[in-house]
């Protein structure tokens, strides 16, 4: 996700395992995953996933449901959908 | 003479050798099947892919066969499901662009239709037709839902009806990102799908899935799901996420701990495009 380093963007994990917050330290530390996740206890996912995982939303920088995506859509798919939403979120955020 | 031979091969009724034949042949078929998609489980290449979407292929014009020749059997509505599985199952796993044309899947659901409709055991061909691509899938979420006698199979055919409805829109919003997917459906599935896809006026087919889902949470609340969950918990869910988490909603605030501990809430994040996955590992 380097490309978006600077851009008005975040990438959230939601990880629906009971984890504990060490423990999912742990399991993103190996992995190498650096940014944020929940340590959820099913609370969110149940309502967030309740179909299926992996499951995917967009949300734009007024905090609007853009895209949702059952499944992987493959990446080319979530990287245009992601730089429309931050160009628009860039024009927005910097009136003339 | 002819009559007398014509009423025993067309009756539920086979002679006792025959019905054991029967019962021979169709778990050959059931093993075939096995093999054939274990084959695909951990395929080492292209060549194991394509020689177990051939032989799934073959086992599910057997088993329609099969099916066909005596229909009222209870064995003859598992070979029926069995049809309807392995073309799903081919619909999963290969590219093979062949199968979509045949119309063995709805030959299939038309069979349970005439034949068992009353059966008890519909259970399984509701939760395999909820992601079908034919119009016969929807006929006989409905026609179940309406006519089938017993509890526990309505409320599982409401449930599914109502994730028909939904995951047919989501089709929807699939291929107007991706043209190639679209391409796909099309030489799948044909023009008239995509055409149907277009057709659906979004407000109504969500306010027929809520009627669903609403049904399902009232009167079948306690009704089981094949892995034991709950009808009523899963149709709440699932009409939570139809009214609150669809696009173009505004999204709900999420709190919880990230992984050093901290209480994080997605609303601190107005401002930013954030892409939120989910995941669970098994």
């Amino acid at each position: 996700m380097k490309q978006y380093a600077g851009k008005p963007f975040a990438l959230i994990g939601v990880h629906g395992l009971d984890y504990q917050p060490a423990k999912l330290k742990q399991v993103m530390e190996k992995e190498k995953l650096n940014w944020r996740s929940f340590a959820d206890h099913r609370t969110i996912s149940l309502k967030w996933a309740a179909r299926s995982t992996p499951m995917y939303y967009v949300i734009d920088h007024k905090g609007v449901i853009r895209h949702k995506w059952v499944g992987y859509p493959g990446a080319k798919i979530i990287d245009t959908a992601l730089e429309n939403l931050i160009h628009e979120a860039e024009r927005q955020n910097s009136p003339k | 003479m002819g009559l007398v031979l014509s009423l025993v091969v067309s009756g539920a009724c086979l002679s006792p050798a025959v019905a054991q034949d029967r019962v021979q042949e169709f778990k050959a078929l059931q093993k075939e099947f096995q093999a054939a998609s274990y084959l695909n489980f951990h395929p080492t290449n292209d060549t194991d892919r394509k020689e177990a979407a051939e032989r799934v292929d073959k086992v599910a014009s057997k088993c329609l066969e099969f099916a066909e020749k005596n229909p009222d059997e209870p064995i003859a509505l598992d070979a029926m499901v069995d049809v309807v599985t392995q073309e799903y199952w081919l619909d999963n796993h290969t590219t093979y662009t062949g199968h979509g044309k045949h119309d063995r899947q709805a030959k299939a659901i038309a069979l349970i239709l005439r034949h068992h409709l009353q059966s008890d055991k519909l259970v399984d061909v509701c939760k395999r037709v909820q992601f079908g691509f034919r119009q016969e899938c929807e006929t006989f979420l409905r026609t179940v839902l309406e006519k089938n006698p017993h509890r526990e199979v309505q409320g599982n055919a409401c449930l599914r009806l109502a994730q028909f409805l939904v995951s047919r829109l989501d089709r929807l919003d699939m291929i107007a990102g991706q043209p190639d997917l679209a391409g796909r459906y099309e030489l799948l599935y044909g023009k008239d799908y995509i055409e149907r896809l277009r057709r659906q006026d979004r407000a109504e087919v969500i306010k027929e899935a809520e009627i669903f889902y609403e049904r399902a949470a009232e009167k079948y609340a306690d009704v089981k799901m094949p892995y034991g969950d709950l009808i009523g918990e899963q149709a709440k869910t699932e009409l939570y996420e139809l009214r609150y988490l669809a696009i173009g909603k505004q999204a709900p605030e999420i709190e919880g701990e990230d992984q050093d501990a901290k209480t994080v809430k997605l609303s601190a994040y107005l401002g930013k495009v954030v892409l939120l996955y989910f995941w669970s590992e098994f």
